[in-house]
């Protein structure tokens, strides 16, 4: 049972892992010079595996003769063993000691310790505490802290791996990785002219161009690097987790790793990875030659390497963003916060801008490009995800924006939006950040939705089920989804009649999520489905997104949120979504659209092979996470609790779970390089692809496999006919007000 | 003995059972279809005519769509409804006009007793209630707890040191049987205290005060963790809360 401790002394004495970041602070803050430490009775240089006696002892601060109790230490060393040699000292590992409650009564302590056989550096740490002896832990006491080197024979040892080098390291390897193939690519164009001359304008005109199709390349190979560095940031994470008490990592790098994790992977994998589609195929799609403004478009694409530059600025000087992705205040803008912070802002801030610009773009190209005979309700459905998509950042990201630059400005020149002491409100930050945090979550998972439409429609060979319910269910998800982000806050302390509302709102996400899963299902009746990889990437999708979307359905029962909220259940929930539904998604937009992007077919048998290990891998990494969430594993914590004899936290099974989690990890990292080479050896090797390979209707399918450029002619462009000619001849009422608005005035109505 | 507590665990199986029906119907539906209607020889490849430049030809039915847009929402209305009822127990207002959920504060001069009670009524599930409370305060700084009783006997509430995973963190004691209402504040940052085993956890904010109730009515020694993000020892930023007899 629980040990009140006695009244005057802390009888564990103290232990070398808390008091290393942040010293003895709870003996006042700082350590002060009155108090004298000293260690006696080391060598210079020691001899291997001899026996020393260290006397630790220390002079000044309050302790005084006759107080009740006068001071404590703890003694680390890097090597060797130390040993107590009488009841006033406790050990507290192979090479750390620290007083009992006996030696409290002293000012002086004794050990043994033997040097350690491998004859390199050894390093002490000596804390001490003087007490006045009250009984209390106060900023009366004082305390010091002394570090010595003693020589080993052999020199220095070799230093422990500091694991933001060994990240750094691994994503400049990713780099030049990427640079390698780059370079493979562009000798595979022209073997023979392997040479500067040839290299340079080659460059220029992927680094200079406006055509919808190269960006769109760009953003998709960027999505894709990314994509390799957020994974390489969750082994990390995973290593740590393997089992309780790593110490792998130390806290702070965890939490720059957790947050540049969340922040790569949303910003700077699935956003480009969905405008890197999104880039290709809406012009193709809807018979447009290019987007509407193609500058500006170049110029939503290279502000994103800038960003990720900032963004992972931190991580190069060991100081990374370390708020998490929510990037929660007031903690972002104290003192605490890594000074990578600021540059995180500042990318996240040119992120903002090339949002804003990617949504204007795409509107207005939708808008005013679309083919003749192109009405609304006959565009294709990923063209409508992306509609939505982006009208729904268009109109949240702002909000995020001004949180950020608010934030920036605090940091920088010392304004005051949320320092509490001068009157910041501590929710402002949230419910900025979730306005858009929200929308942005279905900004990501609406496109993957719009890729599942035209995969399962076209391998089941039918029209889609109820495309118009299928566009009106987006399109209310979109409008939800800006009245739901109180979800996020139900135990914020926001008012509860607020939380309340945002409940109703949020159980009412199911239902046009429902809408969309079953028309799906219905699509396939009927239908003759051609397995293809991208059909079982779209099949994947339909159970992971599914079990996702339910796990979501415990979020907004308020009773239960607040016990699931911020515990690995959570992360479950939006693994199953954000991976389950964006990344498989946008695996099956990979496989369906890359022989139309390249002109080669892709590998069947390794993107057969690919699926079944990364689903099995994939469930195997997220499934158990909603057991240890429920029996109490929190998030963003760089370490777990097991059940000890006092106080119950996680279960011993925790701890086998997330070694089999780790290591399900691993093989999903490793199996999606099964479609890195099978895009790479498919890009040289691979068929041609012919311009329709599996029987889609859209006007993408209509041009070559690669298209030219421009994509259609501009003085000759596509026009779509239409299988429903009552629909087209008859539009509705709400059709009619939009044609008028926004179709071109010379359309003539399309003849057939 | 229950999971979390009583009202957690009946919502959780009643939702365990609601995701189950959906998910086998939804899946059965999946697997049958993606067997049943794979391409088989000797079949029209392709049934709609699909044409490149052409939009397909219609498929839906009003009726098949309306079905499963209103039978999920019946559901969700459902999920809602049993939902709704515990929320008025969780936020009940401390001293309101009819006594609230958990009545007023204990009046300590009397003596009053908090009799923490099961309640089934009213469509609330394993809802506590209690004839008054008591109150405590919580303040949360990087990265300590700190618990004060206020003038509550120490047979009801106790704060202390303890050790638990090597380390000295702080120590909440509370009795069995009785409600308390934590008045919450922070000193720097968000920080979130989690009663693991009580399924209750609330933001800690600075400059403005939260509240949550702890219905203490097991027998246990559990670990209170930081919820919500405070910095490098968040994970380390722990307490031991023993329940007593």
């Amino acid at each position: 049972m629980v040990v009140s401790p006695a009244v005057n002394s802390l009888p564990t004495g103290v232990n070398y892992d808390q008091i290393s970041a942040g010293g003895c602070n709870c003996h006042a803050a700082a350590p002060n010079a009155a108090v004298m430490v000293n260690l006696e009775g080391l060598p210079e240089e020691y001899n291997m595996s001899e026996t020393y006696q260290v006397t630790i002892s220390f002079t000044g601060g309050p302790s005084a003769e006759g107080n009740a109790n006068l001071g404590g230490f703890n003694l680390w060393a890097s090597g060797g063993e130390i040993t107590p040699l009488d009841a006033t000292v406790q050990s507290n590992g192979p090479s750390e000691v620290t007083h009992t409650e006996a030696g409290n009564d002293y000012t002086s302590w004794t050990v043994e310790w033997i040097a350690p056989s491998h004859g390199r550096d050894v390093d002490f740490v000596v804390h001490v505490n003087s007490v006045n002896g009250d009984g209390n832990a106060g900023p009366e006491d004082q305390w010091n802290k002394l570090t010595l080197k003693v020589a080993g024979s052999l020199g220095p040892g070799l230093e422990e791996a500091d694991p933001y080098k060994v990240l750094a390291t691994l994503i400049i390897i990713s780099g030049l990785l990427l640079t390698i193939t780059v370079l493979y690519g562009f000798y595979r164009t022209n073997p023979d002219a392997f040479n500067w001359e040839h290299l340079a304008p080659w460059l220029t005109e992927w680094l200079t161009s406006t055509d919808h199709k190269k960006i769109g390349t760009l953003y998709f190979v960027q999505g894709l690097f990314f994509l390799g560095i957020g994974g390489i940031l969750a082994m990390m994470i995973r290593i740590q987790l393997a089992v309780p008490g790593n110490d792998f990592i130390s806290q702070d790098e965890y939490n720059s790793f957790f947050t540049l994790h969340g922040t790569t992977m949303i910003f700077l994998a699935a956003m480009p990875l969905i405008n890197g589609f999104a880039n290709w195929m809406v012009p193709l799609q809807i018979g447009a030659p290019d987007l509407a403004m193609p500058r500006l478009n170049a110029l939503s694409f290279w502000l994103q390497p800038f960003a990720a530059l900032l963004i992972f600025t931190g991580v190069f000087t060991g100081e990374g963003a370390d708020t998490g992705w929510t990037g929660y205040a007031p903690y972002i803008v104290t003192e605490g916060a890594h000074t990578g912070v600021t540059m995180w802002v500042a990318g996240q801030i040119m992120l903002v801008a090339s949002s804003t610009l990617t949504g204007i773009n795409f509107l207005t190209t939708m808008a005013v490009m679309r083919a003749e005979g192109m009405g609304w309700m006959q565009m294709p459905l990923f063209t409508w995800s992306i509609l939505v998509a982006n009208l729904m950042l268009f109109l949240s990201i702002p909000a995020f924006g001004v949180g950020l630059i608010q934030v920036y400005l605090d940091r920088t020149i010392s304004t005051a939006f949320y320092d509490i002491s001068a009157g910041g409100d501590p929710l402002l930050w949230s419910h900025l950040f979730w306005y858009f945090g929200h929308p942005e979550v279905y900004v990501v998972i609406v496109p993957a939705f719009g890729v599942i439409s035209e995969v399962l429609a076209t391998s089941a060979r039918r029209s889609i089920f109820g495309y118009r319910s299928m566009v009106y269910a987006m399109a209310g998800i979109g409008v939800v989804a800006f009245i739901v982000y109180g979800h996020h806050m139900f135990t914020s302390g926001m008012s509860p009649s607020l939380r309340f509302v945002t409940m109703l709102t949020t159980m009412l996400v199911a239902v046009p999520t429902g809408i969309k899963i079953f028309n799906w299902l219905k699509t396939m009746h009927g239908g003759s489905l051609v397995y293809r990889t991208h059909t079982l990437w779209a099949l994947g999708f339909l159970v992971t997104f599914t079990l996702g979307g339910i796990s979501g359905m415990f979020f907004p029962s308020i009773a239960m949120d607040t016990h699931l909220h911020e515990t690995y259940f959570v992360v479950a929930h939006f693994h199953y979504v954000l991976v389950g539904g964006t990344v498989f998604g946008f695996f099956s937009a990979i496989y369906y659209w890359y022989p139309k992007m390249t002109g080669r077919m892709l590998d069947e048998r390794l993107g057969t092979l690919h699926f079944l290990t990364a689903f099995v891998t994939y469930n195997g990494i997220f499934w158990p996470m909603h057991k240890l969430g429920v029996v109490g594993m929190a998030r963003r914590h760089h370490t777990y609790f097991i059940t000890t004899d006092d106080f119950t936290n996680l279960p011993e099974w925790a701890a086998e779970w997330n070694l089999f989690i780790s290591v399900s990890a691993f093989l999903f990292f490793f199996s999606n390089f099964i479609m890195v080479a099978n895009m790479l050896i498919s890009l040289v090797r691979g068929e041609k692809a012919p311009a329709d390979p599996w029987g889609g209707w859209s006007f993408e399918w209509m041009t070559s496999s690669p298209p030219p450029t421009p994509s259609f002619d501009w003085h000759n462009p596509p026009v779509l006919k239409d299988a429903n000619e009552h629909i087209a001849h008859e539009p509705g009422k709400l059709g009619q007000w939009f044609n008028r608005l926004m179709v071109p005035e010379n359309h003539e109505e399309v003849s057939h | 003995m229950s999971l979390i507590t009583p009202l957690y665990d009946s919502l959780w199986n009643e939702y365990l059972v609601w995701s189950a029906l959906v998910a086998l119907f939804t899946f059965g539906w999946l697997y049958h279809h993606s067997f049943f209607y794979r391409s088989k020889d000797g079949e029209n490849p392709n049934i709609d005519n699909l044409e490149v430049g052409v939009f397909p030809a219609e498929n839906d039915n009003l009726k098949l769509e309306l079905a499963w847009t209103i039978v999920p929402f019946i559901l969700i209305v459902y999920l809602t409804y049993i939902s709704w009822a515990p929320l008025d127990n969780m936020w009940s207002a401390a001293s309101s006009a009819d006594g609230g959920h958990f009545g007023d504060e204990c009046n300590y001069f009397m003596n009053e007793s908090s009799d923490l009670y099961f309640d089934d009524d009213e469509g609330l599930k394993g809802a506590f209630k209690a004839t008054c409370y008591h109150t405590i305060e919580i303040t949360a700084k990087q990265w300590v707890w700190s618990f004060d009783c206020g003038t509550l006997e120490a047979e009801l509430c106790e704060s202390g040191f303890t050790e638990a995973d090597g380390r000295a963190v702080p120590h909440l004691s509370l009795q069995a049987g009785n409600a308390y209402l934590a008045y919450m504040t922070s000193e720097d940052v968000t920080h979130a205290p989690w009663f693991v085993s009580l399924g209750v956890k609330e933001d800690v904010l600075p400059g403005q005060t939260t509240t949550v109730w702890i219905l203490a009515e097991d027998v246990e020694d559990f670990l209170l963790l930081c919820t919500e993000y405070c910095g490098d020892d968040h994970a380390y930023m722990m307490a031991g809360v023993s329940i007593h007899a």
